[in-house]
């Protein structure tokens, strides 16, 4: 059970780390065009922060299986 | 307070000779929105017209001002007026009194920079002598020889030349300040110059031109310092002059820009207009609370040469937006314009955001800690930013959060700075970090929902998820009834995005069972539990097991109708938007994982800090003290930022997403709104 459990953690880590890491890849992206325009245009913030967001949602849905894994520790 | 004040478009027409007067009580009227001419196809005899006589005057006039204002290096932001001026009095000389203006600021700068001029010039030559001044050769000497070649200068190689001049000639003198720095002065017979300027190119040779005169070089330098400084003098009484100058005249400069500022804005407002040969026409939109008002006073000013007429609106006009809301929403307006400005025919979400957006930021927050920090740090937002109309807002969001927060805090999650009152049951108190434990005296706060416990994050999982479903409802629902009349095609799609979302839900609801049953018992002696225990929760636990999953019937039934829906109406292609609004669901879960993530952060602060303070060490304690404060900080400062981004993010994507267009244009009627002038 134990060792079960150990992998059980190992797999909702890696459910989230994974998620966060592409979380973290289209934000670097989207984040510094974000920037730019909202640099040359200042009504593109409210968009610019927007686009920015959006790839958050991934990393929630790493949460979710981590968080259903965790429950069957 | 859910749409955007009604507009009514007009046009205004009038006699040419009467566009002034006209121009003069629009502008005392402030609620005449004016379109601009040229964006409509001008029709035969009607052209765009041009500014008044008197607009050349009055801008040349402004330019004065601003120049002037320039030079004196004014700024605006930091000047106060003890009154606001009569625009009357000004309106008297302030050509005149312009132009003297003018004239002193320039003749005072002009001065200044006359005296910066020579003292840098100065400087110049000092730079250039004061080599020579090792050397103690009087000036007169390096120059007037008729049979003598006279190099002053730098070289390169020194060594190079006091080697190979004796080659050429010896017929010369070679001083040098001092053999190191290069410094040298050579006197050489006439017929040598040539050769030896040769070999000084080649020793890398650079001239300096000595200044003429009598004396040492050294006397010079002296009498030129002594001149700079009385330089100096100078400069800063003309700079204390212009200092004061600029005082004086400060409200002055204030008052009269505003005053030809809008004269400016009045004289050139008939390019917006249309003009035949002998009229004049204004197309505009005025709100529908004033037009009365409006229609009256022209009429009566004008003694009815004035024509308003008001013209039904078409479906392609875009009339400007003008929200009204009370005071306390009206703040919540700047977040939604930061988004986007909202088009006249969108509802305006400013009333919803103001409750649910603090309500979010308070629940990812949920402690009574926090939730003070929040609100100490919101006014202190404000105090700081008062002249800023986007900061004092967002300090106002800031304390309503921190509002919400604290009630979370004491009532849902029993928390203070990550640590609750009471620790959870089932666990003693000697093993947690409590505020009971450590204070030593019995707090009664419990915790609804322990945040660090696997109930509690499936609890907050669940209140997340309903959370998104409400919000969500609320956004399709607004869609619905927006759409109802323009295109029942979106809004039957909205119609089964609403199906699918109930469905998703309730689907959700049945895996987390145990966590809402628990929630539900405080229910089984009222009205509705018969309702609730014979109908509804047997219906809604109906189903079928599937890969080990309790899929209930009346999910799969909202579902297949929402998706028929969807594929009846768009073909298929609405089938992204199911999926759409399935993330959109989870999207919600923010909600939960920056509140646990927060908590965890904290927790994890606490154990150290705690475990260092209590260790009986009283320099460690110290440190402890320290690093706990600076960690809480951290945590704070983090968790505000996330939350408040997070919060907005709900709303500007998963929420507007649903109904809010946008794009709006904003209603700018004629006007200016004065800060240093009075008509009176």
């Amino acid at each position: 059970m134990a060792a079960d459990a150990g992998i059980i953690a190992i797999g909702a880590g890696i459910a989230i780390g994974s998620a966060a890491l592409a979380t973290a890849w289209a934000q670097k992206t989207i984040g510094a065009a974000a920037v730019g325009a909202a640099a040359e245009n200042e009504k593109m913030f409210g968009k610019g922060l927007i686009y920015m967001v959006l790839p958050e949602t991934i990393v929630l849905f790493g949460l979710v299986i981590a968080f259903l894994l965790w429950t069957k520790m | 307070m859910f749409k955007p004040r009604e507009m009514k478009h007009a046009l205004i027409i009038g006699a040419k000779e009467d566009v002034e007067h006209t121009i003069e009580l629009l502008h005392s009227l402030e609620a005449v929105h004016i379109i601009d001419f040229k964006s409509r196809e001008l029709e035969e005899h009607l052209h765009i017209g041009a500014p008044t006589e008197k607009a050349s005057g009055v801008s040349q006039s402004l330019l004065k001002l601003r120049s002037s204002a320039q030079l004196l290096a004014f700024e605006r932001e930091k000047q106060t007026i003890s009154e606001k001026q009569s625009e009357k009095l000004i309106q008297r000389d302030v050509t005149l009194k312009v132009q003297d203006l003018e004239l002193s600021v320039h003749s005072l700068v002009e001065t200044k920079t006359r005296i910066e001029e020579h003292f840098r010039k100065i400087d110049e030559r000092i730079h250039q002598l004061e080599p020579f001044t090792a050397m103690d050769i009087p000036l007169e000497l390096y120059q007037g020889y008729d049979h003598v070649g006279v190099f002053t200068g730098y070289v390169r190689d020194y060594k190079k030349l006091a080697e190979s001049l004796p080659k050429i000639t010896d017929e010369f003198e070679l001083f040098t300040s001092n053999e190191t720095d290069q410094m040298v002065a050579l006197f050489v017979s006439k017929q040598y110059v040539e050769d030896a300027g040769k070999l000084l190119g080649d020793c890398g040779f650079t001239e300096i031109k000595l200044p003429e005169g009598k004396g040492l070089p050294a006397q010079f330098i002296e009498k030129w310092t002594d001149q700079q400084k009385e330089l100096s003098e100078k400069l800063l009484q003309t700079t204390k002059d212009i200092l004061e100058f600029r005082k004086r005249y400060a409200e002055f400069i204030l008052a009269s820009e505003e005053y030809l500022t809008i004269q400016v804005q009045k004289a050139e407002a008939p390019v917006l207009f249309g003009m035949t040969e002998h009229s004049f026409l204004i197309d505009c939109w005025i709100p529908a609370d004033d037009i009365k008002k409006v229609k009256e006073t022209l009429e009566e000013e004008m003694q009815g040469s004035l024509f308003v007429e008001e013209i039904e609106p078409k479906h392609e006009d875009e009339p400007p937006t003008l929200l009204k809301n009370p005071r306390p929403v009206r703040r919540f307006e700047y977040l939604l314009e930061l988004y986007s400005i909202p088009n006249y025919r969108d509802i305006d979400p400013s009333f919803i955001l103001s409750l649910i957006f603090p309500l979010f930021f308070g629940l990812m927050i949920g402690d009574i800690g926090y939730g003070i920090l929040l609100i100490l740090f919101g006014v202190l937002f404000m105090k700081m930013f008062k002249d800023s109309e986007g900061f004092t807002n967002i300090g106002w969001y800031i304390i309503i959060a921190g509002v919400f927060a604290s009630i979370f805090g004491l009532f849902l999650f029993g928390d203070m700075f990550g640590l609750p009152f009471l620790p959870p049951p089932g666990e003693t108190g000697e093993a947690v970090y409590t505020w009971s434990t450590l204070l030593g005296i019995h707090i009664p706060i419990p915790s609804l929902i322990h945040k660090m416990e696997s109930l509690g994050m499936t609890q907050l999982l669940v209140i997340s998820i309903i959370a998104g479903f409400l919000h969500l409802s609320l956004g399709l629902l607004i869609g619905i009834f927006v759409e109802r009349k323009h295109n029942k095609k979106h809004a039957i799609t909205k119609i089964g995005l609403l199906f699918v979302l109930t469905a998703l839900t309730l689907l959700i609801f049945v895996m987390a069972d145990w966590t809402i049953g628990q929630w539900l018992k405080p229910l089984k002696d009222s009205m509705v539990a018969p309702l609730l225990w014979n109908y509804l929760i047997p219906l809604v636990k109906a189903g079928f097991s599937f890969g080990g999953l309790l899929v209930p019937y009346v999910s799969v039934v909202f579902g297949v109708l929402g998706i028929v829906m969807i594929i009846i109406v768009t073909g298929g292609f609405g089938l992204v938007e199911v999926l759409e609004v399935t993330s959109h669901l989870m999207s919600y879960t923010r909600l939960a994982a920056i509140c646990v993530a927060k908590a965890a952060m904290a927790f994890a602060f606490n154990m150290i800090g705690l475990g260092l303070i209590l260790s009986g060490n009283i320099v460690i304690g110290l440190l402890g003290v320290i690093l706990l404060i600076f960690m809480q900080l951290m945590v704070f400062a983090l968790g505000a930022l996330s939350s408040g981004i997070q919060a907005v993010r709900l709303h500007y994507v998963e929420f507007f997403m649903k109904f809010y267009k946008g794009e709006g244009i904003r209603f700018n009627p004629f006007r200016y709104i004065r800060k240093y002038t009075t008509t009176e």
